[in-house]
C-alpha cells in the first residue's frame, strides 16, 4: 500500500538537509573557478600554490565552522572578528617565546573565547535581544576591551608554536590536516549526533522544536558557545601565522564569515545548510583572492568581486528555491 | 435567451494547467452568473486553488480561456486581475498588521494632497463609507493585529469592495472562525450578494455551502465532476462527489473498551485564562473538549503540554501526581500534543518526514548522543506503513505532502515515543474529506489500544461523531460535560455561549 522508495544515493542524504542543488551549484562555481584560474595563470595551476591555497583558507575555515553552526540555528554571531583579536594578542602577549607557556596559554585563550560566545547565547536566550543586536554589542565590548590592553601589535610566540600555521608533516602542511579533522569532527556533529539534529530543528522551527521537547534555548547557547570557542582556535592560528598578536587582526572575519556561509547555501533564516556548503564558500572566497594577487589585481578588486559573488550565488540559490 | 446569458458574468472555458510532474487542471470549465454565490469544493489537490489563482491572475493557463462580462480576457499577473474587477481573500489574510484599518483598506492608493502628503480626512471619510455599506462597526484607527480573524477577513472583503470588485474569491474564509464570527461573514456575504456582487467560496464545511451558496462545482483531480444548484443536491451527494466512493457514514464506527484511569487534572488555574478546571480522560476514552474560539481549549491543552505555567492545580497521570514545567517533562511523561497550527508549531517543515517524526524519540533511538540510523529509519518506516502516510520517501521534506499527510506526520511523532495521553489540537483543519475519515479512524484505533485521548473540536459534528464523553469551556472554565447520546450541536452552543449555565 505505502510505496517507501529507499534511494541507494541521494545528494541531499550526502550533502545535507535540502540543499542538494544548492550544493551542487557552488561546487561547479569552484570547481570552474579553478578550472578558468589554471588556465588564464601558469602560476596558479603549481602544486605550490595548491598548498598554499589550503594553507589560506584555514583560518577562514576555522570561524565559518562556528558561524555555520549559529546561522543554522537562525542566529548571527558578529563578534568573531573581535574574539580572533582578541585571542592573538593574549596568545603572544602573554606567551612572549615561552615554550613552556603554550600549553597554559592556549587553554586560557580557548576558555575566553568559549566564554565570550557563551555570555553571546545568554544575552540571546535569556535577555531576548536579537542576535544581530547581542553580537553586535558584544563585538564592541570586547575590541574596546582589547584596545585598552594594546593598541599595537604586542609580543612574539615561541618557535614551537609556529608550527601550527607553518609544520608540515611529510607533504602535508600541518594546518591543512589539523582543519580538515576538525572539519570532520563538526561534520560528523552535525550530521550524525542528535545535538546536530536540534540545531537544524531549532532554526526549522524553534517553537516546533520546543512543542517536542527540545530545550531550544540550551541548544542556541551551545552554538553560540561553540562559535566562541572556534573564534579563539582561529586567534590561536593567526597568532602563530603572524607570530605575534594584531589587535585589528580579525577585523573583517565577523562579515567575511558570515558571507562565506551564505555562499556556502545556508539560509539566514536557519534550518537549511550545512558544512559542506561553507567548505566550498571558503575554498571560493580563498581563491578568488588567490588567483587576483597572482594576476597583480589591486586588493581593493577581491572586495569588489566577492561582494558579486555573494550576491550572485544568494540571488541563484533564492531562484532554486 | 438573451436574458439568460447577460446573467453570466463569468466564463473560464476548457482550462487546462500542468506543473512539473502534475496535471493540475485538465479540461475545466466554470461560470459564474452576477450576484450568485457559487461554492466551488474538493478535496485538497482537487485544483480549487489552481482554478482560482489562473482567475487571479497568478498563474496563466496553458491551455483554455477566460471570458468576463462576454469578453475574452487575459491576466499576465494579480494586478490586471484587479483592475478587471477580481479580488481574491486568501486564507492566511493580506492584511499589515501594524497599520490600522482604514490605512490597510487603501493601501497603495492613499487619496493625496498636493505634494503627496496623504490626505488623512478623505481616507477615513472613504473607508468609513465603505464600512457603512456592509454594516461592519470597527474602530477605522485600530491596528489591524488587534482585531479578531474574523474583523480582519471583513476588513478585506471591504478593501476588495472599494476596488470596485464585482466578482471576489474567497478561500475558505471561516476556516479560523467561530460559528458566531461565521455566521457575521454570511450576513456579509449576503449584503455583497444584494449589492450585485459574485463570490467565489472554497470550503471544506458541507454546512456552510448549503447555507449560503446558491450553486457548488465539484473538482476532483483536476477534472469538475459536476455543478449543481444546492436545491438538487445533499451533503451524502457532494461527499461521494468529492471523494469519488460512498462513505459509510463519516465517522468510523466505536468499539467499546475497558476505561481505566488515564490523565485527570485537578483545580487547574492559569493565570487569567484558565479557572479551576477539573477533568479526566480515561484510558482508551476520546473526550471531545468543544467551546468558542477563545474561551481557553488550546490554552488548557498547552498547560497540560508544560508551555504556560500553572498558577495552581495538579496533573494526574495513571493516578500518579506528575510535575510538568515544560513541553519535555510533558513528553517524558508519556503525553504528546498534536497542535491546531501545523505550520508555527507542529512541523518543521524543511526537514523530512523522518526527522520531524523522531524530533521527540530523537534521544532513545540513540547512544552516547549519535543517533542510531538503522534504528531510526526502522521505526519510521514502520510507522510510515501504520498510519498509510503517503510520501515518495521518508527523506522527502514535510512541506511537500498534503495537509491529511502533515497530520499524520504529526501524530506518528507522539507514536514513536509511545504516548499514552495525545492531546489533539483540531485534529482536521484544513484536511480534505477523505484524509479526516482518516484521522478519526486513527483516533479510534488508538483508543481502542488504550491511549487516553483529549480532542479539542470547533467542529461540532466531529466533537458528537468521535467523543466518548464532551466537556464545553467556556471563558476559561468547563461548564458542562455531555454523552454524546443527549449532546445536540444546539446544547453544546448553548453551553458555549452562555445561554445555559449548566447542564
Amino acid at each position: 500500500m505505502v510505496k517507501l522508495k529507499e534511494k541507494k544515493f541521494s545528494l541531499d542524504k550526502l550533502i545535507g538537509m535540502g540543499r542538494g542543488r544548492e550544493t551542487v551549484a557552488i561546487y561547479s562555481l569552484l570547481i570552474a573557478l579553478i578550472i578558468v584560474s589554471s588556465i588564464i595563470s601558469p602560476d596558479f595551476r603549481t602544486s605550490r600554490n595548491g598548498v598554499n591555497i589550503l594553507r589560506q583558507a584555514v583560518l577562514l575555515g576555522i570561524v565559518s565552522i562556528g558561524q555555520t553552526l549559529v546561522i543554522l540555528t537562525g542566529g548571527l554571531d558578529l563578534s568573531v572578528g573581535s574574539i580572533i583579536s582578541l585571542s592573538a594578542c593574549l596568545t603572544s602577549g602573554i606567551m612572549l617565546g615561552r615554550a613552556e607557556l603554550i600549553l597554559p596559554v592556549v587553554l586560557l585563550v580557548l576558555m575566553v573565547g568559549t566564554v565570550i560566545g557563551m555570555g553571546n547565547g545568554l544575552i540571546v536566550t535569556r535577555l531576548k535581544v536579537p542576535p544581530f543586536i547581542a553580537t553586535l554589542g558584544m563585538m564592541s565590548i570586547v575590541q574596546g576591551s582589547l584596545l585598552l590592553y594594546t593598541k599595537r601589535a604586542i609580543g612574539w610566540v615561541p618557535t614551537t608554536f609556529l608550527f601550527f600555521a607553518d609544520g608540515q608533516i611529510g607533504p602535508v602542511p600541518f594546518p591543512v590536516l589539523f582543519y580538515v579533522l576538525l572539519f570532520l569532527t563538526f561534520f560528523v556533529f552535525l550530521k550524525k549526533t542528535t545535538f546536530g539534529r536540534y540545531i537544524y530543528a531549532t532554526g526549522g522551527g524553534e517553537e516546533i522544536a520546543r512543542l517536542s521537547g527540545i530545550q531550544t534555548r540550551f541548544v542556541v547557547f551551545i552554538t553560540y558557545a561553540l562559535s566562541g570557542f572556534l573564534a579563539a582556535l582561529s586567534g590561536l592560528f593567526l597568532a602563530s601565522r603572524l607570530a605575534m598578536g594584531d589587535p585589528l587582526g580579525g577585523q573583517g572575519y565577523e562579515l567575511n564569515s558570515i558571507a562565506t556561509v551564505l555562499v556556502g547555501g545556508t539560509s539566514l533564516a536557519g534550518g537549511r545548510g550545512g558544512l559542506m556548503g561553507t567548505l566550498a564558500g571558503v575554498l571560493i572566497m580563498t581563491v578568488v583572492g588567490n588567483i587576483l594577487n597572482l594576476m597583480g589585481v589591486p586588493g581593493f578588486w577581491q572586495w569588489i568581486v566577492k561582494g558579486l559573488i555573494i550576491i550572485g550565488a544568494v540571488s541563484v540559490y533564492r531562484r532554486i528555491d | 435567451m438573451g436574458r439568460k446569458i447577460d446573467n453570466i458574468i463569468l466564463e473560464m472555458k476548457h482550462i487546462s494547467k500542468s506543473f512539473p510532474g502534475v496535471q493540475a487542471l485538465q479540461n475545466v470549465s466554470f461560470q459564474c452568473k452576477k450576484g450568485e454565490v457559487k461554492a466551488l469544493v474538493g478535496e485538497n489537490g482537487a485544483g480549487k486553488s489552481t482554478l482560482m489563482k489562473i482567475l487571479a491572475g497568478v498563474y496563466q493557463p496553458d491551455e483554455g480561456e477566460i471570458i468576463l462580462r462576454r469578453e475574452k480576457v487575459q491576466f499576465d499577473n494579480p494586478h490586471d486581475a484587479q483592475k478587471s474587477g477580481i479580488s481574491i481573500i486568501y486564507q492566511e489574510g493580506s492584511l499589515l498588521p501594524y497599520l490600522g484599518v482604514a490605512e490597510n483598506m487603501f493601501l497603495g492608493r492613499e487619496p493625496r494632497k498636493r505634494l503627496g502628503f496623504i490626505d488623512s480626512s478623505k481616507l477615513y471619510r472613504e473607508a468609513q463609507k465603505l464600512l457603512n455599506k456592509l454594516k461592519i462597526e470597527i474602530d477605522l484607527t485600530a491596528p489591524v493585529y488587534n482585531l479578531s480573524l474574523a474583523q480582519q477577513r471583513m476588513i478585506e472583503i471591504a478593501k476588495a469592495l472599494s476596488l470596485n470588485a464585482e466578482l471576489i474569491i474567497m478561500d475558505e474564509p471561516s476556516a479560523a472562525l467561530t460559528t458566531e464570527e461565521s455566521d457575521r461573514l454570511f450576513q456579509i456575504i449576503h449584503s455583497l450578494k444584494d449589492h450585485g456582487v459574485t463570490v467565489i467560496y472554497i470550503s471544506h464545511r458541507m454546512q456552510e455551502i448549503f447555507h449560503i451558496a446558491d450553486a457548488v462545482t465539484v473538482l476532483k483531480d483536476g477534472k469538475v465532476v459536476s455543478t449543481s444548484s444546492v436545491e438538487e443536491i445533499n451533503e451524502e451527494i457532494l461527499i461521494r462527489q468529492m471523494v469519488g466512493r460512498d462513505m459509510e457514514g463519516r465517522f468510523p464506527s466505536k468499539s467499546e473498551v475497558e476505561k481505566r484511569k488515564g490523565l485527570s487534572v485537578v483545580g487547574l488555574c492559569c493565570q487569567e485564562v484558565l479557572h479551576d478546571i477539573n477533568l479526566e480522560v480515561r484510558k482508551g476514552e476520546i473526550v471531545g473538549l468543544a467551546g468558542l474560539v477563545g474561551s481557553g481549549r488550546t490554552e488548557l491543552a498547552k498547560a497540560i503540554f508544560g508551555v504556560r505555567c500553572l498558577d495552581k492545580g495538579a496533573i494526574h497521570l495513571n493516578g500518579r501526581k506528575i510535575k510538568v514545567k515544560s513541553p519535555r517533562d510533558a513528553i517524558n511523561n508519556g503525553i504528546g500534543l498534536v497542535t491546531e497550527d501545523r505550520k508555527k508549531e507542529g512541523l518543521v517543515l524543511g526537514l523530512s518526514v523522518k526527522k520531524n517524526i523522531t524530533l521527540p524519540s530523537l534521544g532513545r533511538l540513540s547512544k552516547m548522543g549519535l543517533v542510531s540510523e538503522k534504528g531510526e529509519k526502522r521505526r519510521v518506516k514502520k510507522i510510515i506503513q501504520e498510519l498509510d502516510i503517503r510520501t515518495p520517501s521518508m527523506d522527502r521534506q514535510v512541506e511537500y505532502l498534503s495537509g491529511g499527510n502533515q497530520q499524520k506526520v504529526s501524530l506518528a511523532k507522539w507514536l514513536v515515543i509511545e504516548s499514552n495521553v495525545i492531546i489533539f489540537d483540531e485534529p482536521t483543519r484544513g484536511i480534505d474529506v477523505g484524509a479526516k475519515f482518516e484521522i478519526y479512524s486513527l483516533m479510534l484505533d488508538l483508543a481502542r489500544r488504550g491511549k487516553a485521548i483529549l480532542m479539542i473540536s470547533s467542529e461540532l459534528p466531529e466533537i458528537l461523531g468521535m467523543s466518548d464523553r464532551i466537556l464545553v469551556m467556556r471563558e476559561g472554565k468547563i461548564v458542562g460535560e455531555l454523552l454524546p447520546e443527549d449532546a445536540t450541536e444546539e446544547k453544546i452552543m448553548s453551553l458555549a455561549t452562555g445561554l445555559i449555565k449548566n447542564s
